[in-house]
């Protein structure tokens, strides 16, 4: 059946901000969606808060609102645009979840909006655990056997026909607390008795335990004519126990026979006709049990979802795309294998490699949170690779992490393991790094055996594993010079990097790689088809092996761009860049380029086979890179958008004779180099903090004394902010120095003058050389102090003069021409008693350019791959760059703390946050507002307000507690702030603190009488009183507020939502320039 | 493998390699190493796309006179189970693959792959770039190929491959057909199936199947629909099989050129119209035969277990399990009969035009009369089904016992019971309803459990 053509505008819900997850996967799923609607000659509308997406860039959807993802603004976007149709499927839980909101209220009813790919009942029937069971049960498919029970004798009776162990999981308490496994009567007792008071419905969920089973997941798709085809099936590498999303999983399935692999195909297929899905794709999720094939269905999801995205880069078949399609009535045989362009896409893909996803975490930001594996996702990003066998893929996923490993071990890194039980433990538990110490284990002498029994993973991986670690420590010792090609050969189809083998045999990586070409070892590059080579594909996506007999890279016609792309996601390093990196790729292809993306990071749009003209999925390492290099030969590299990855690689990349557009590699270390740089701006007397360095306590002492508490302090070897915090005294130093001392004794700490009270401005900018164009200055709202992707910022500037905005131009422009950039810079300035520092500038790509983007109208990244391609910015036909705006932007971060229990949620110089929302309106309040409706869908309205606050800001407070007061809010207060609110004549109750005895102030907020927390720490203090408070806010989902600014700027925003309402605005209606 | 790769090797699960080498005939030469049985053997080259299901490749009978390359790298990654073959003894001629496990992971597993292929005696060869390889055959053609891990002397390969007899007109069923009748039933369902797969209905049709090297899982399937089977070589007379009075004649798949088998079509022609036949593979190809079709070689073959199939009577396109190299010459079945083909006169070459049209074209066959095409491959537009309309009997080209691959077209044999039980509409089934009909899930699976071994059909 052709398209429908009785519905012409389609509502398309994006998933907001990126968060632990629910991440860029999903802004992949939409912006493939929106283009192929548009395609077919919808009229496209799309919600979504997310700036740092690709789908909201304003040319992808004809209508783009980046406005908060909630009912009520949803409805205004109906009300104003008017669709016919509603597309639920593809904006993620949060899409869905919001569709379901706007079905059940009615307003889809109300406007005539009808929801296609999936209706109501099948999301339900999908959601809702008890009708998928009943469903499941009516196929006569098993679901793991549960029951609730409101007693301990409930629970008694259940673990009765279930034994020991169970799993038991209180009903409605937020991110799963109070859930556990019970193992015996005694903990039985225990978790349920604190379960059933925890829970609100005093209910809780005992469920057989299927811990230690394997896990799988198929991806399937269906359409309205009912053909439905498996495009994927995944098993994963760590046993159930571990969220999906936490486990390193493999495709294809690896250990199922044919009989069990069609059972589970089948009843893929069964559950998805069963629960109504009419049309798309969803996954499906089982557990088999490893001794007797017994398989249970977990769960499914009625949606496009993370995994589809891997699944998608896996075999090449775009399921975003074709859901889209067949939402608006296409049948699965009626499109087109984009790959082949020549078979349907009704067809199960076949591939010919393995394919390996490992996810990325960023414990280190989080101290004191558990940093156990468990059902509940934790990780922050995701790498793919892709090899011929199993090992070669492990190998290149495990050096794709960006963690400085070089494989799976055998890199050196591994040294200082512990021994005995504590060894035993690293094994046995799961964590970010345990597949290191599997290795470890195995070098160790464990048997293969003994690992599957410490760890429940399947004997299949761990042998393989285990060849891994024989031929690496067979080769450990040997002397490069006595490999030959065949030697050579073995060790890369083992997955083993140059690097690797540098350090086993004790040469070095440039050595390995000379000697190893001069063998003629060189790698082949193969291509991702769909069909395993059964018919022709014109689609370059390729990957690289040690198979090598035939390589099918398509001989050079024109000038060739390669773009680095960001890796894995990680804190610090995001989406951001895989948007810069994806502009570059557009605006390099229309400036005549075939361009070549090189990523490793499967959510990302940057990695779907037709953003570039060629996609090469490798890790970003000097060789994977390297080996490219020689077989494309581009005319130019870009290293400058795809953050730190493709930066630090800069260097030894032109050093090899890779020419690399824009920025050279020897204006990126100026900028990079403390020592060159502050010459540079003493030369050009632009002020910056002052700064020392210091290896012991007496040093920094001696530090301190020269530039005067309080101080920023750093480890010299780490990036992205990791282990930066700010001390006020003596005391905190030492305690400080002391932990640096541990952790790393041979590098020095940094200690800067920390500007307290200073307002740090953003600032982007477009270089060509000659020619300076300042994008936008972005005004933090949190004080200095707050990294800066942490910090909440408004564009245009809120509160600067504007004398002193031109200053800030004024110095971008000088020191841009001064470092001799090519294409971005951004520099981060502070304010302080009307001087001007400058904190630090990165000649490349910064996180805010998506936004800057978005809130001029000005595709910044795309101009900059422009002027790295040559063009001149006097060419670009850009408005001038002090032009007034009309209207205010806001972009706020989103933290992940409710993933981690036991984390402070206190901001700081390390970034924490994962992900970003925006706010545009006509003022600042209004726009700060909507962001904050977009994080957490909804404002305070009444109840009471929580204020407690250091020293430092008693006197701050007091106006804006009086607004909260005005607002109609309760303030209640603890001791010191109470006093100081008093005396400024402001009403409020006195609590206790936490320390104080019962009842305190944690029990106001178990007791959900706390609408709105403001609670600002002193120093370095974690374990202190607040860290309590805002651990009971997580768990409670309190909207909590850490620092004055932000508490400001909050009371304005619920004033300003209050008196005048928020109104949505579509970026086609704000100017766009090129 | 240099002395200093095989130190690298030592301790890992690969054995110490041993040279083995694969060489077309056009020249193509691929190095490896053995993993299996060592020998000399001849072949035509092709290659098999399933992801798993590697033993019943390996089994299938219809591989008979081939050296099979599996696109998928690592094959045997969860062992063999016997029970999971689909002959006693494999028939291909060799096998090629990327890389052989040897320290396999399931719990059905028995034994390794390359110890199943060694105590079979099959010549097989791993460290193949076997992506090259299918490349290569995909663009230039099946044909024939020595692998040997005997003489790897690439010259001396060359000229014998060149020597070797080509695959077409062999009569490779007769040496896979069984050698005298025998009865199949419930009682040889193999037991350690029973965890997932659906016991036999009670028996209610009496059938007669023609083993011209018949998969075990097609036998069995025809037994869980409730056949109670006697099967009968290849060659057995239509007289002796009337004879039996049987409610249905299911005709097998088999391996090779159909052109050659003439002892089965012969009598198949006899056959059709007496009782309701059923042909799956070189069964379908034999009623085309019988009704005097031409058939083509396929320059590469269909092998692999994700080929769209539309029914055209339905619209439904089913996943399908394939496994040919030659084909059905749909127009040469007969006339259009305009008036029952959506008015159109002529014949398409690419059957694709009907499933596009939405129309079941009927051809008027001078023997058999009306025969309506059924089933159309999406892929490439070559027939994959037809039913008479005026006699008892349907057949498809590929394998809705799948094994290995998907179930889709299980409902086929759903069919041929209606077929038998008399019913007009006896293919206007729906996939979706029929979808786990085959199939058990639930408690009974944990207490058959651990069944290895069991009965080998």
């Amino acid at each position: 059946m052709p398209k429908r053509d009785d519905i012409k505008t389609i509502l398309v819900i994006g998933s907001g901000p990126i968060v632990i997850g629910q991440a860029c996967e999903f802004d992949y799923s939409g912006a493939q969606a929106c283009k192929v609607l548009k395609a077919d000659g919808y009229r496209v509308v799309l919600v979504n808060s997310n700036p740092a997406t690709i789908m909201t860039d304003p040319g992808l959807a004809d209508r783009t609102y980046v406005e908060p993802i909630t009912p009520e603004f949803v409805e205004q976007v109906i009300v104003k645009e008017r669709p016919d149709a509603l597309l639920p499927t593809l904006g993620g839980q949060t899409g869905l979840n919001t569709a379901v909101d706007l079905a059940r209220a009615g307003i889809l009813d109300k406007y005539g909006v009808e929801m296609i790919g999936c209706d109501l009942a099948a999301i339900e029937r999908g959601e809702d655990r008890k009708l998928f069971n009943e469903c499941m049960a009516e196929l006569g498919i098993e679901t793991s056997r549960s029951g609730y029970a409101y007693s301990l004798a409930d629970a008694e009776a259940i673990v009765a026909e279930l034994g020991y162990p169970v799993v038991l999981r209180p009903s409605f308490t937020l991110g799963g607390a109070g859930g556990g496994i019970a193992h015996d009567q005694a903990e039985l007792h225990e978790i349920v008795g604190q379960g059933l008071e925890l829970s609100p419905a005093g209910e809780v969920l005992v469920e057989e335990s299927i811990e230690g089973w394997k896990e799988y997941e198929m991806e399937v798709m269906r359409d309205h004519a009912g053909n439905g085809i498996i495009v994927c099936s995944i098993e994963n590498f760590d046993a159930m126990g571990v969220h999906t999303g936490d486990s390193i999983t493999v495709a294809p399935a690896q250990t199922l026979s044919d009989v069990e692999y069609q059972r589970m195909r089948a009843a893929s297929l069964a559950i998805l006709e069963k629960i109504g899905v009419e049309t798309g794709g969803s996954n499906v999720q089982f557990a088999v049990n490893p001794d007797n094939g017994r398989m249970i269905v977990i769960e499914m999801n009625p949606r496009v979802s993370r995994s589809s995205a891997l699944a998608s880069k896996a075999t090449g078949f775009p399921i975003a795309k074709a859901a889209a399609k067949l939402a608006v009535g296409y049948t699965l045989d009626e499109i087109v294998n984009d790959i082949t362009k020549a078979t349907p896409a009704c067809f199960e893909p076949s591939i010919d490699y393995c394919v390996v996803k490992v996810p990325r975490f960023a414990f280190e930001k989080f101290q004191g949170a558990d940093d156990t594996l468990s059902t509940r996702m934790k990780a922050v990003g995701e790498v793919m690779a892709i090899g011929r066998t199993f090992e070669e893929a492990l190998g290149k996923a495990m050096r794709s992490l960006e963690n400085g490993r070089s494989g799976l071990g055998a890199d050196g890194k591994d040294a200082g393991l512990p021994d005995g039980e504590a060894f035993d433990d690293l094994v046995a538990r799961p964590t970010a790094d345990r597949v290191f110490y599997l290795a470890e284990a195995l070098r160790r002498g464990w048997t293969v055996e003994r690992v599957c029994a410490a760890t429940g993973i399947d004997p299949f991986f761990i042998s393989r594993m285990a060849d891994i670690v024989r031929v690496q420590e067979n080769l450990r010792g040997m002397h490069l010079d006595e490999l030959d090609a065949d030697a050579f050969r073995l060790l890369k189809r083992m997955g083993l990097s140059d690097a690797q083998i540098a350090h086993l045999t004790g040469a070095d990586e440039l050595t390995v790689r000379t000697c190893r070409k001069l063998l003629g070892v060189k790698p082949a590059f193969k291509t991702v088809d769909t069909c395993a080579a059964e018919f022709p594909s014109s689609t370059a996506y390729h990957y690289k092996t040690y198979d090598a007999d035939e390589t099918e890279v398509a001989p050079k016609t024109r000038r060739r761009a390669m773009i680095l792309g960001a890796g894995p996601n990680r804190i610090g390093q995001g989406i951001e860049f895989d948007y810069c990196c994806v502009h570059a790729s557009y605006a390099l292809a229309e400036a005549g380029f075939e361009t070549i993306m090189v990523n490793c990071n499967p959510e990302t749009v940057s990695t779907d086979y037709d953003t570039s003209d060629k996609l090469y999925f490798e890790p970003l390492t000097f060789e994977d890179v390297m080996d490219i290099v020689d077989v494309e030969r581009p005319d130019g590299v870009v290293v400058t958008l795809g953050g730190q990855t493709p930066l630090k690689l800069a260097n030894a990349l032109a050093e090899a004779g890779v020419p690399i557009m824009g920025t050279s590699p020897e204006a990126i270390d100026l900028a990079e180099d403390r020592d060159r740089f502050s010459a540079i701006l003493d030369e050009m007397a632009i002020t910056y903090p002052a700064a020392g360095m210091a290896s012991t306590y007496q040093e920094a002492c001696v530090v301190a004394d020269q530039i005067g508490f309080p101080l920023l302090v750093r480890p010299s070897y780490v990036l992205g902010g990791r282990g930066m915090g700010i001390v006020y005294d003596g005391a905190q130093l030492e305690k400080y120095m002391a932990e640096a001392a541990k952790i790393s004794p041979d590098h020095p700490v940094y200690l800067d003058r920390f500007l307290e009270g200073a307002v740090e401005v953003d600032l982007d900018a477009l270089c060509d050389g000659s020619q300076v164009y300042v994008g936008g200055v972005l005004e933090h709202i949190e004080m200095a102090g707050i990294h800066s992707g942490d910090s909440a910022c408004c564009t245009p500037p809120f509160a600067l003069s504007e004398a002193l905005v031109s200053q800030l131009r004024s110095v971008a422009r000088d020191l841009a021409l001064r470092l001799g950039v090519v294409g971005l810079i951004n520099i981060q300035f502070a304010i302080k008693d009307q001087v001007i520092y400058i904190i630090e500038a990165n000649p490349r790509a910064s996180r805010t350019v998506p936004f800057v983007s978005k809130a001029t109208g000005v595709p910044l990244a795309k101009m900059a791959a422009r002027i790295m391609a040559g063009e001149k910015i006097a060419d670009l036909g850009l408005p001038p760059d002090d032009r007034r705006l009309e209207h205010y932007s806001v972009k706020e971060a989103v933290m992940p703390f409710g993933r981690f229990p036991g984390a402070d949620t206190v901001l700081g110089p390390e970034m924490k946050s994962t992900g970003e929302v925006m706010g545009i309106a006509g003022n600042f309040p209004a726009a700060f507002a909507k962001t904050q409706l977009a994080i957490s869908y909804a404002l305070p309205e009444g109840g009471t307000v929580f204020i407690s606050v250091c020293d430092r800001d008693k006197r701050a407070i007091v106006s804006i507690a009086r607004d909260i007061v005005r607002l109609g809010f309760k303030v209640v207060a603890t001791g010191g702030t109470a006093r100081a609110l008093r005396a400024a004549g402001v009403d409020c109750e006195e609590v206790k603190k936490v320390h104080e005895g019962a009842p305190n102030v944690l029990d106001r907020i178990a007791a959900g009488e706390i609408a709105l927390m403001i609670n600002t720490p002193f120093g370095h203090a974690t374990r202190a009183d607040g860290y309590e408070l805002r651990l009971e806010a997580v768990k409670h989902g309190v909207t909590h507020v850490t620092n004055l600014a932000g508490a400001q700027a909050m009371v304005a925003g619920m004033e300003m939502a209050r008196a005048n309402g928020l109104t949505v605005v579509a970026l086609q209606d704000l100017p766009q320039w090129g | 493998m240099s002395e200093i790769a095989n130190k690298l090797l030592e301790g890992t699960s690969k054995p110490a390699p041993r040279p083995a080498m694969l060489v077309l005939e056009d020249g193509a030469a691929f190095r490896g190493t053995s993993c299996a049985a060592e020998g000399e053997v001849y072949g035509e080259i092709c290659f098999n796309t399933s992801l798993e299901g590697y033993l019943e490749v390996v089994t299938d009978p219809s591989y008979a006179g081939q050296i099979v390359t599996m696109t998928y790298p690592q094959i045997g990654n969860y062992g063999v189970n016997p029970d999971d073959a689909q002959a006693g003894e494999p028939a291909l001629r060799g096998l090629v693959v990327r890389d052989m496990c040897t320290a396999p992971s399931n719990w059905r597993s028995v034994l390794s792959l390359p110890d199943y292929l060694r105590d079979h005696g099959v010549v097989a060869v791993e460290g193949v770039d076997t992506r090259a390889l299918v490349r290569h055959v995909r663009d230039c053609g099946a044909q024939r190929a020595v692998l040997s891990t005997v003489d790897v002397d690439e010259a001396s390969l060359l000229r014998k491959v060149r020597a070797s007899e080509p695959l077409v007109g062999q009569n490779l069923a007769a040496t896979v057909s069984c050698e005298k009748p025998h009865a199949v039933g419930a009682g040889d369902l193999p037991a350690s199936h029973a965890f997932a797969v659906a016991p036999a209905v009670p028996a209610c049709h009496r059938v007669v199947a023609y083993d011209c090297g018949a998969k075990r899982s097609i036998l069995q399937n025809l037994v869980r629909s409730g056949c109670e089977l006697t099967v009968v070589p290849w060659d057995t007379p239509a007289e002796e099989v009337l004879a039996m009075a049987p409610d249905g004649v299911f005709l097998s798949n088999g391996p090779g050129d159909p052109e050659a088998v003439e002892g089965t079509y012969s009598q198949v022609e006899k056959i059709l119209g007496q009782v309701p036949v059923f042909g799956i593979c070189l069964g379908h190809q034999m009623i085309a035969k019988a009704a005097g079709a031409a058939i083509e070689k396929l320059k590469f073959g269909h092998r692999g277990g994700n080929h769209p199939v539309m029914n055209l009577l339905t619209g439904r396109v089913e996943i399908t399990a394939q496994n040919h190299g030659f084909g059905l010459v749909f127009p040469s079945l007969g006339e259009l009969v305009p008036e029952l083909s959506g008015g159109f006169k002529g014949h398409e070459d690419d059957l694709r035009f009907w499933a596009r049209a939405g129309i079941a074209p009927v051809v008027d066959n001078p023997r058999f009369g009306r025969i309506r095409l059924t089933h159309v491959n999406l892929n490439d537009g070559t027939a994959e089904g037809v039913a008479f309309l005026d006699i008892p009997a349907f057949s498809v080209q590929y394998h809705p016992e799948a094994s290995p691959g998907p179930t889709d077209a299980h409902y086929l044999f759903t069919a041929f019971g209606r077929l038998m039980d008399g019913r007009e509409d006896y293919l206007d089934i729906d996939i979706a309803a029929d979808r786990l009909a085959g199939w058990t899930f639930g408690e009974q699976a944990a207490t058959v459990a651990g069944a290895e071994g069991g009965s080998h059909a």
